[in-house]
C-alpha cells in the first residue's frame, strides 16, 4: 500500500529533560514545517512552544480487553487526530504533517497501536518515524534508572543524542555502544540545542541495509547492564523467502509471544525487484512497504528481533525448523545477549 | 462488511496488504492472482496446522474455514483471527517456539530427506 494520500506522523519521545521540546521548537522554525505541521504535546515543560497548530492533550489510555500493554487505545490522541483531520477537510487549516511529542514517561507503542488500528485514522495517517532523544551527558544514568527509556529506544527508528556539547567523547561513545546493544537497527544522530535538519523526520531505509551493518564491526561483551532480559538477534537469508510463509510464521509467533517480541525490523528479499520493509512493535506490525529498489543496491535480506525474556536461540531454532517452509537458508548475523 | 456472514471487517491484516493501493481486487485478471495466493496460503497453513490435526480450507475466496477431526468448524477471516480460533479449538496454545513442535518438524524433515536419498 502506498502512503500517497496519507499524512505522515512523527513521534518524538525521550526522557524528561532530554531535549524533546528544544528539538521540536527548532524544527518548527524551519520554513518547511512552519505552516503545515500540526503538533500534539502531552505536557508543557519549561521551554515554551509557540506554534499556531498546537494542541495539548492529557494522556488518556483506554484499556482494552486482552491485557497487553501495547494494545491500548489512546483516546486523547484519537480525538485530536480526528479534529485535525476535519480541520484539514474543512480547509480551516492545511495540514500535511503531524508531530506528536510524548511525555518523558510514555511508552510509544500505544500511540502506534491507536493510529494503525483505528478504522478511521489508519486510512488517513501513517507513522513515518519514531524519534527518541537521549541526553548524552546523563543518558547512561537514565538507561539504568528509567526502564521507559529502554522501551523508547527499542521502539525508535532514530535516536538523537542531545547535549553533545557538554559531554565528553568517552561518554558519547559508551552511550552509543549501549544504544546499539539495545536497538541494533537504529540510526543515531547528534544535535546541539536541537539543531538538526528536517530530514530527521523522514525515514530512509539506509540504516537497515546490510552494508551499513557490516561497516561497523561490533564486539559482543557481556558487561553490566540494566535489563538482562532484553536481547537481540539478527538474521540474514541466502535466497529469497516466501513472503506468505514468512507472514504465517511471524503472525503465529506474534500471536503467541507478541508481548515479548519488542521489535521486529528488517528488509526482506521476497524475489521481487525491491525488498519488503518489515517494521513491528510487539503485536503491532506497520503495513509492510514494498520498495522498488534496494538501498545501496545491495541485495541482501536482513532481519532483527529485539526480545524480552525469550532466548534468541529459540527464535533461531524455530526459523531453522521452518526453513523448509520459508524456502531459504538462514544464517545468524549478529547476536547480542545480556543487554 | 462481509455479506455472507454479517461480520464487520474493520481491519486489514498486515499479511493481506499489498504493495499497491489496490487492496481490493474486484474482478478481472487479478482475481486469479488473488485466488492463487489464497490457495497458496491455505496450503502453507495446513503444513503447520497438520501438526495440530487441524485443516484450513479456502471458502469461496472470501473466508477460510478451519476444521478439526471431530467435525468442528469455524469461519476465519484472516491470519489475525486464525491462530486465536485454532487455539480455541485445540484448547491449547500454538507457539512456533514450542520445542515439541520444532522437534516434530525436524524429525519429519529428516525422514523426508532420507527417503529422497
Amino acid at each position: 500500500m502506498t502512503n500517497s494520500n496519507k499524512k505522515p506522523i512523527t513521534i518524538i519521545t525521550g526522557c524528561l529533560g532530554s531535549g524533546k521540546t528544544t528539538l521540536l521548537r527548532k524544527l518548527l522554525k524551519k520554513p518547511e514545517l512552519q505552516h503545515n505541521t500540526a503538533v500534539i504535546v502531552n505536557e508543557f515543560g519549561k521551554i515554551g512552544l509557540d506554534h499556531h497548530l498546537l494542541k495539548k492533550t492529557d494522556e488518556k489510555t483506554v484499556l482494552l480487553n486482552g491485557g497487553c500493554i501495547c494494545c491500548n487505545n489512546r483516546e486523547d490522541l484519537e480525538n485530536e487526530l480526528k479534529s485535525f483531520l476535519s480541520m484539514d477537510h474543512n480547509k480551516d487549516a492545511s495540514i500535511n504533517r503531524i508531530i506528536i511529542e510524548t511525555t518523558g514517561m510514555a511508552d510509544p507503542s500505544p500511540i502506534l497501536f491507536t493510529i494503525l488500528t483505528n478504522p478511521l485514522l489508519q486510512h488517513h495517517y501513517y507513522i513515518e518515524s519514531v524519534v527518541a532523544t537521549v541526553d548524552t551527558k546523563n543518558g547512561l544514568l537514565h538507561l539504568k534508572n528509567n526502564p521507559e527509556l529502554v522501551k523508547q529506544v527499542i521502539v525508535a527508528d532514530k535516536i538523537i543524542l542531545t547535549k553533545t556539547d557538554i559531554s565528553t567523547l568517552e561518554e558519547k561513545e559508551e552511550l552509543m555502544r549501549q544504544l546499539h546493544r539495545i536497538n541494533p537497527s537504529c540510526e543515531v544522530h547528534e544535535a546541539i540545542h536541537g539543531d538538526i535538519g528536517i530530514d530527521i523526520l523522514k525515514v530512509d531505509h539506509q540504516s537497515l541495509s546490510i552494508s551499513k551493518i557490516e561497516a561497523e564491526p561490533l564486539k559482543i561483551e557481556n558487561t553490566n547492564h540494566y535489563d538482562s532480559n532484553i536481547k537481540s538477534i539478527s538474521f540474514t537469508f541466502n535466497s529469497p523467502l516466501d513472503w506468505t510463509a514468512f507472514g504465517l510464521w511471524l503472525s503465529a509467533l506474534l500471536h503467541a509471544n507478541g508481548e515479548d517480541v519488542l521489535r521486529v525490523k528488517g528488509l526482506l528479499d521476497v524475489g521481487e525487484d525491491g525488498p519488503i520493509v518489515l517494521n513491528g512493535v510487539q503485536h503491532i506490525i506497520h503495513p509492510p512497504e514494498h520498495l522498488d529498489t534496494w538501498p545501496d543496491n545491495v541485495k541482501h535480506s536482513h532481519l532483527v528481533f529485539i526480545l524480552r525474556s525469550i532466548e534468541p536461540m529459540d527464535i533461531e531454532k524455530s526459523l531453522k525448523s521452518f526453513q523448509f517452509f520459508l524456502g531459504t537458508d538462514i544464517e545468524v548475523l549478529e547476536l547480542i545477549t545480556a543487554l | 462488511m462481509c455479506i455472507l456472514c454479517g461480520e464487520f471487517v474493520m481491519q486489514i491484516h498486515w499479511t493481506d496488504k499489498t504493495s499497491t493501493d489496490e487492496t481490493e481486487i474486484l474482478v478481472g485478471d487479478l482475481q486469479r492472482t488473488r485466488m492463487r495466493t489464497r490457495l497458496h496460503r491455505a496450503k502453507l497453513c495446513n503444513k503447520i496446522l497438520s501438526y495440530y490435526r487441524l485443516k484450513l480450507e479456502d471458502w469461496h475466496g472470501s473466508k477460510f474455514v478451519l476444521r478439526d477431526l471431530k467435525g468442528n468448524q469455524e469461519i476465519v477471516h484472516d491470519l489475525g483471527a486464525l491462530w486465536g480460533t485454532a487455539e480455541k479449538m485445540l484448547g491449547g496454545p500454538i507457539n512456533p517456539l514450542d520445542p515439541n513442535l520444532l522437534q516434530q518438524i525436524q524429525e519429519e524433515q529428516n525422514l523426508l530427506r532420507n527417503e529422497n536419498k
